[in-house]
């Protein structure tokens, strides 16, 4: 097994007097596709904006490579390789891809003290970024506007691809998309992590998780309840840990 | 994948907005030449160009402002203030290199407080400059002290009215801001992220981009523009009037957005703003020629806005307008 590319130990978060994380161990793997299963108010979202760095944490620490960090801000989690892609696309519709691909870091030559892009540079990037991904986008001049919902998530990935993440959290990836959409971003999910990047997925939809995730963490009531190689388990056994009718999560919630 | 680019790459790309811009503007031509026996003369063309020449570069910045989600109402009357400047230099006998900085100085400071307004202050640009106007109106009468600037001398005219190899020095300087406009929008990162910023300004904060700044940068420029505005209003007519830019905001918006540029933000045409700005002064200058009274003239351009507006929503709501949002 590989060394974690990041730790999470014992992080808890607390909004006055709600807990909403408690005790949270995890460990986040290089080319692992990590599925986060939960019901609504398990914790799962309040879990990755820690990681992005939107939330501090109350209590516990995340360790990088074996180096503790702490986030004050979404911009110190993309320092350390982190991006995240919310349901919400951050992109510009009316900006092409290359220029969403680049949006905030364009590559850029200086003339005469003026700053101008690199946009063929920009475009060959971002060509071979979507060739790599497999997305099929033929024209990184198209703009985002007219692309799908699949295709944009596309593009987000190749964003987070750019920024020379490490670990790429996607929030829901597929909820808005019809079926042979999703197929494909979940294709996409599984290249992210042949790539070598962590992957951390959300998604309600256990089918699909079984398709994609190499292990699977459930939360509940702000706890980690259970964690799971997706090749030991089966769907049957992780709706009821999410639901809380499995054994060990009635044992877990009798103890504590 | 057949994908419509949404804006052409070169400077001059002019989609449908801008070729049925300059069928309208030749259909004018061609209709009050009929209409009116002084309208094709060589003199009158240099009339329209002339009158076109402040509207320009304001229309520059305008696309800037709009494009970015903004607008500013009180242009202007900044360009009242400017002249007033350049007038109260002049008048003193100052050096006319003196008055040709002044113009762009003034127009500066002013973009700089009408920035620190709405973009510091975060009051809506409509509101904000609304304000603003009220304030500069106001300050436009005390300055004249209720009397015209007449009279100012010649130097600046002698200076403006000139050629270069044959081009009058405004069609240069027209030329150099647009080339300037267009390069700063379609081929460096500040472009990229003004228009990033009149799709939405929280997508563009999440997307890394310094947006107060970039808010800020397009008032100053668009200020700076009006000064150069106001250096040949004054170089033109060598006085200023108590009235001065009181049209020019409402004719400035109206040029931009018959040009194709959306008044939500996000997407701009400067070629479309160049043909708008044609259109209206050919309208303007026609109707006079035809014997309708200047009177009428802010309603042609309020026609225009609304009928503009009003054909777009429309349009919108047509199978068809899936196509052009998915395009803006």
């Amino acid at each position: 097994m590989t060394e974690p590319f990041l730790v999470a130990r014992n992080i808890a978060k607390r909004f006055g007097a709600l807990t909403a994380l408690a005790n949270v161990d995890l460990e986040i793997r290089s080319g692992e596709v990590l599925a986060l299963l939960g019901d609504n108010g398990a914790g799962k979202s309040t879990f990755i904006k820690i990681l992005a760095g939107a939330h501090p944490p109350s209590g516990g620490e995340l360790v990088i490579e074996g180096n503790p960090v702490a986030f004050h801000s979404p911009k110190d989690a993309a320092a350390s390789g982190i991006a995240t892609i919310f349901q919400e696309l951050a992109l510009s519709e009316n900006l092409s891809i290359a220029e969403n691909v680049f949006l905030g870091r364009e590559l850029k030559r200086s003339i005469l003290g003026i700053p101008f892009l690199k946009r063929k540079e920009m475009r060959q990037r971002v060509d071979g970024l979507l060739k790599e991904l497999d997305a099929h986008i033929s024209d990184p001049e198209a703009p985002v506007g007219s692309l799908s919902g699949g295709q944009r998530q596309a593009v987000a990935i190749c964003r987070a691809l750019n920024l020379n993440a490490r670990l790429v959290i996607m929030d829901e990836p597929t909820a808005a998309l019809a079926v042979a959409e999703t197929r494909k971003v979940l294709a996409l999910t599984r290249r992210l992590a042949a790539r070598g990047c962590a992957v951390v997925l959300i998604s309600h939809n256990i089918s699909e998780v079984f398709e994609v995730a190499d292990r699977i963490v459930v939360f509940r009531r702000g706890r980690k309840v259970a964690e799971r190689l997706a090749a030991d388990t089966d769907h049957e056994e992780v709706v009821s840990l999410i639901t809380g009718a499995h054994p060990d999560v009635r044992a877990l919630e009798k103890t504590n | 994948m057949n994908v419509v680019r949404q804006f052409g790459n070169g400077v001059f790309s002019m989609s449908g907005r801008e070729w049925s811009l300059l069928v309208a503007c030749l259909l004018a031509i061609v209709i009050f030449s009929v209409a009116s026996p002084h309208y094709a003369t060589s003199g009158n063309a240099a009339t329209v160009l002339r009158n076109s020449v402040e509207l320009l570069l304001i229309g520059l910045g305008m696309t800037l402002l709009l494009a970015m989600g903004g607008i500013d109402v009180s242009i202007g009357i900044v360009m009242g203030l400017a002249a007033i400047a350049i007038g109260r230099v002049l008048g003193a006998g100052g050096n006319p290199l003196l008055a040709l900085i002044a113009g762009p100085l003034v127009g500066a400071v002013l973009g700089c407080v009408t920035a620190a307004v709405v973009v510091l202050g975060r009051v809506p640009a409509i509101v904000g400059t609304l304000g603003l106007l009220g304030v500069y109106r106001t300050a436009v009468f005390v300055l004249l002290g209720g009397q015209w600037l007449s009279g100012l001398p010649s130097s600046l005219t002698d200076l403006l009215a000139t050629s270069v190899l044959g081009v009058p020095v405004p069609a240069l300087v027209i030329a150099a801001a647009y080339l300037a406009v267009w390069l700063a929008l379609r081929r460096t990162p500040y472009g990229l992220h003004l228009l990033a910023i009149g799709n939405s300004e929280e997508k563009a904060r999440l997307s890394g981009i310094p947006v107060i700044k970039i808010r800020f940068m397009t008032f100053a420029i668009s200020g700076v523009l009006t000064g150069i505005a106001a250096t040949f209003y004054v170089a033109t007519y060598r006085n200023v009037e108590m009235t001065i830019g009181s049209t020019l905001a409402l004719d400035a918006i109206a040029a931009v957005i018959l040009g194709g540029t959306s008044i939500l933000g996000g997407r701009c045409s400067l070629i479309g703003t160049v043909l708008g700005v044609l259109l209206l002064r050919i309208l303007q200058n026609g109707l006079l020629l035809i014997g309708v009274p200047s009177l009428w003239q802010p309603v042609v351009t309020g026609v225009l806005i609304i009928g503009v507006l009003g054909f777009e929503a429309v349009c919108n709501r047509l199978p068809l307008g899936r196509f052009q949002r998915a395009r803006a």
